[in-house]
């Protein structure tokens, strides 16, 4: 487990497919990569594992030729080039397949496969010999595909391996696969392995990046960490046996954190109480069936359940964005009636499941979505106007508070990773001293480094008094972090259980319906 | 039962052909199929045709062009300016290049700076009519038969093509008045008296835009770029270059569009266009954003606007209606077959009204043709928009690099 440096280039065997060495990628306000060196052998799957926001994606559009780095050289079999475009990539024989398919709908496999590399006859396209084509390669690397199927009417596997193909008849040799893995369902994963074998066994070299640990042991041959920018180990686990928990250490620089709340903080004051709430559906069906519970100061309550069964209604419900029947006092205050603002201005925090759909204004600058929510008190305004100054300041010291990495507080919230604007979100959520924090999956999507920051914040918030009401679909954080655990089924509470006992799988078990869970 | 494409347009080419004779024998109105009617709808077809070509090419590079009003405005100011003084050709080049830079000034507009298309688009049809109001007051109102608001007369003309030895026999079968075949023999006839040159360039144009943005490497890129031009420029497809490529062929063909207007009446007027280039934005909707449908939408909106214009006795907008409800009640039992209900009663409904109005009134305003050309249009995204396919990236603002 050495770092690889430019020092180390085998002399005895064949120069690596690709080689870097000390690549740096500056842009204003952050450091993408600093001092990368990677090697990848000839013939094999080599992963690269880091978090969000670790540089994986910058150092790939660098390989790729999208953007060039400041300093550093790239090899391609132990050939010093220069990238300028994607074009000079290709022509080095590395094809990138991109994490969000770039297909045209419209067109068929056949057009998105030959576009900006036809063959033709004069100013007309061949579509025989690019049909010869395409199926002799399909054939090779054991890819079935229907050439004349139009896009729009296939599904993300097939999308995947027409990705595939159109780096293929490039003549790539070198394939990058940006997770590659985020938007396809288990048995599809399983696939893409076999063909990503396949592909392997044709002669070609496969680059993926990912950050799921468990799928990087099942495919790769080596493994390159990336921390912050920077290459900070090269496993090979062929030869040396590693787990994942070995690798979450090197990409997170600690051991794993884990989710605990030491010792009992519970006071005598309800925050929350909840008696009879339901919310009804148009259809007339009750999503949220007659349920009641409280929440006192410095508690967390943790929701379990299978998505679907009412969690999403009952914060909505909760911050008075849907229709519900049932009394919610907050502080021995009755706020039924209440709008959603006054209820954010009595002191509720609130994390949503959807956050594009409902925590940020996507093509807003950091420091307004700072403000959403939070709009009528301090910092944000003073009286009828807005107080964009305070706000700002205010906005730097989320970023700084909350690690969320950005090169500064006018960007806009969508060119944020999904990691870095939930941090953005929690950073708001809990400003302003609230009393109670409604959250939902608090920490999805985001890395384990900044899931322990988050973590930390809310053990910090609830020494000091803040109540939360913890919806998760990560049980381990749920039963880690909650004071007492509710199982919801179908709208309804049907079993208590006791976070310091209860097992992940006990929990999953009562939240089918299956088996009853001791309190 | 699978039918192929030919057998499908040779079928539709029949009923409608059906519908003609039918209507013609129930009102006993030779005009609606007669080489007159033909030849005139060809040559109102032409300018709406071209627009609605124009507007194929720029929106299947992604680029929205509403601006192709103003660009034929730009036309037919151009023909006039340079048809009085040089001729017609002159007149006919100008306009070209006069709509041209109307294209490219949109190309500049949206595709160089991002400005939204439909904005960009609204602001040169606001000020082509403004540029054009001005310059002819200014060049115009002292030339010899100018005005304030025309110029002098256009000299010269574009020829047009009569054949005689096949368009009298075809006319005269036409006259006998049997179901059908006369009806066949009177459209057909159309296409051999007084055809305009112009009317042939745009036939032929017709061709070799489907010939160029489906067979050729340049079109398939010209393409890519109005349905994924992020995927396109991952590619190595060089997508602003096609993008000013493609808004600027379309100036050039509105312009001709526009200058055709003009020459055809041998003057230019303001007002001249009167929305021809939102019709033709219509027929390109219509034709599901291909030549073939387009230029058959620009044929009917054509017709339709013959049949008002030669109107003598009102017999026309009568034989409109019919016809009208005859396509409308045979949609309607495709759509009810086909398992589409409520649409297909819709249609059902509108066609009993129709008959009824027919049956009713004999007399109507020559504003219902006037209008037709809007319903059709708005009837055809009733019932076909499923089947509509739009460049998938139309309007989307595109910037070289960047990640959709």
């Amino acid at each position: 487990m050495s770092a690889q440096g430019s020092d180390c280039i085998k002399m005895n065997s064949e120069a690596p497919a690709v080689e870097l060495r000390g690549i740096w990628k500056r842009f204003p306000g952050v450091i993408a990569n600093s001092d990368i060196n990677l090697s990848v052998t000839k013939g094999t799957v080599h992963a690269i594992i880091g978090e969000n926001g670790a540089g994986k994606s910058t150092l790939m559009k660098i390989l790729y030729g999208m953007q060039e780095p400041d300093e550093g050289t790239i090899l391609i079999n132990g050939t010093e080039l220069d990238f300028e475009s994607p074009a000079d990539a290709i022509e080095a024989g590395i094809g990138m397949v991109h994490q969000h398919f770039m297909l045209a709908d419209n067109f068929t496999v056949l057009e998105n496969i030959i576009l900006g590399s036809e063959p033709h006859n004069g100013p007309l396209i061949n579509f025989t010999a690019a049909r010869t084509k395409i199926n002799d390669i399909a054939a090779l690397n054991g890819l079935s595909i229907n050439a004349d199927a139009l896009v729009a009417t296939l599904g993300v596997g097939d999308r995947q391996r027409i990705e595939i193909l159109k780096v293929l008849y490039r003549g790539a040799k070198i394939l990058i696969l940006d997770e590659p893995t985020a938007v396809l369902v288990p048995h599809e994963v399983n696939e893409l392995f076999d063909t990503l074998r396949e592909l392997k066994k044709a002669g070609n070299t496969i680059i993926f990046i990912s950050h799921k640990l468990d799928e990087v042991l099942a495919i790769a041959d080596e493994i390159t960490v990336i921390r912050r920018g920077t290459t900070v180990g090269a496993v090979n686990p062929r030869e040396t046996r590693v787990s994942s928990e070995d690798l979450a250490v090197m990409m997170v620089g600690s051991e794993l954190p884990t989710p605990e709340t030491p010792g009992n903080t519970i006071r005598d004051e309800v925050v929350l109480d909840v008696e009879h709430l339901s919310v009804i559906s148009p259809s007339g069906k009750a999503i949220v069936d007659d349920i009641s519970f409280s929440i006192r100061s410095g508690e967390i309550v943790g929701i379990a359940g299978v998505e679907g069964n009412g969690q999403a209604e009952i914060l909505d419900a909760l911050m008075g964005i849907v229709e519900s029947t049932g009394t919610v006092k907050f502080k021995l205050e009755d706020i039924s009636d209440l709008s959603t603002r006054k209820r954010r201005e009595l002191g509720i925090g609130f994390i949503p499941e959807d956050r594009q759909r409902q925590a940020l204004l996507l093509n807003a600058p950091l420091w307004e979505n700072r403000m959403l929510g939070q709009q009528t008190v301090a910092p944000n305004s003073k009286g009828l106007l807005l107080t964009p100054k305070s706000a700002k300041a205010d906005t730097e010291r989320i970023v700084k508070q909350f690690d969320v990495r950005t090169p500064g507080i006018n960007v806009l919230a969508s060119a944020l990773s999904g990691g870095n604007q939930q941090k953005l979100i929690v950073g708001r959520e809990m400003s302003g001293e609230p009393k109670l924090l409604i959250a939902a999956h608090p920490t999805r999507g985001i890395d384990v480094g900044a899931q322990a920051a988050i973590w930390d914040h809310l053990r910090h918030a609830r020494e000091a008094g803040l109540a939360v009401l913890l919806i998760s679909a990560d049980l381990d954080e749920l039963i880690g972090m909650s004071d007492t655990i509710k199982v919801l089924l179908r709208g309804r509470f049907v079993a208590d259980a006791n976070p310091s006992t209860v097992t992940p799988e006990q929990l999953g078990t009562a939240m089918t319906g299956a088996g009853k869970v001791s309190a | 039962m699978n039918i192929t494409k030919q057998q499908k347009l040779i079928s539709i080419l029949g009923v409608g052909i059906a519908i003609l004779s039918i209507t013609r024998t129930i009102t006993s109105n030779g005009d609606l199929t007669s080489a007159v009617t033909i030849s005139q709808a060809l040559g109102f077809a032409v300018p709406i045709g071209l627009a609605g070509l124009a507007g194929i090419w720029s929106e299947r590079a992604g680029v929205v062009n509403i601006g192709l009003e103003g660009m034929m405005i730009l036309g037919t100011f151009g023909a006039g300016w340079a048809g009085y003084q040089w001729g017609a050709w002159a007149g006919l080049v100008a306009g070209v290049v006069f709509g041209g830079l109307g294209g490219l000034l949109l190309a500049v507009a949206s595709v160089s700076f991002g400005v939204d298309q439909i904005i960009a688009g609204t602001a040169i049809n606001l000020l082509a009519t403004g540029l054009t109001k001005f310059l002819a007051i200014l060049l115009f109102t002292d030339a010899p038969g100018g005005g304030q608001a025309q110029s002098p007369p256009i000299t010269g003309e574009i020829p047009t093509i009569t054949i005689n030895a096949i368009a009298d026999p075809l006319i005269a079968l036409h006259d006998k008045g049997l179901f059908f075949i006369s009806d066949t023999a009177g459209l057909l006839s159309g296409l051999f008296f007084q055809l305009s040159l112009l009317t042939v360039i745009t036939a032929l144009l017709f061709i070799g835009t489907a010939w160029l943005l489906w067979r050729t490497r340049f079109g398939l890129r010209l393409r890519s770029a109005g349905e994924n031009p992020w995927a396109a420029d991952s590619l190595g497809v060089k997508v602003t270059t096609y993008k000013y490529m493609a808004v600027t062929i379309s100036g050039l063909l509105a312009g001709l569009g526009g200058a055709y207007l003009s020459i055809a009446s041998t003057i230019y007027r303001n007002g001249q266009t009167a929305g021809r280039g939102f019709i033709g934005l219509a027929t390109m909707i219509f034709g599901n954003w291909r030549p073939g449908g387009t230029g058959a939408g620009a044929i009917m909106f054509g017709y339709i606007d013959t049949l008002r214009l030669i109107d003598s006795d009102n017999k026309n907008v009568r034989g409109l209606i019919l016809i009208g409800a005859l396509v409308v009640l045979l949609i309607a039992v495709f759509l009810l077959r086909s398992a589409r209900r409520s649409t297909g009663i819709g249609f059902a409904l509108l066609g009993a009204v129709l008959v009824g109005a027919f049956l009713v009134a004999s007399n109507f305003p020559p504003e219902v043709a006037q209008v037709a050309p809007y319903i059709t249009t708005l009837l055809v995204l009733a019932t076909a928009s499923q089947n509509l396919r739009p460049p998938a990236a139309d309007g989307a603002p595109f910037r070289k690099g960047e990640s959709h």
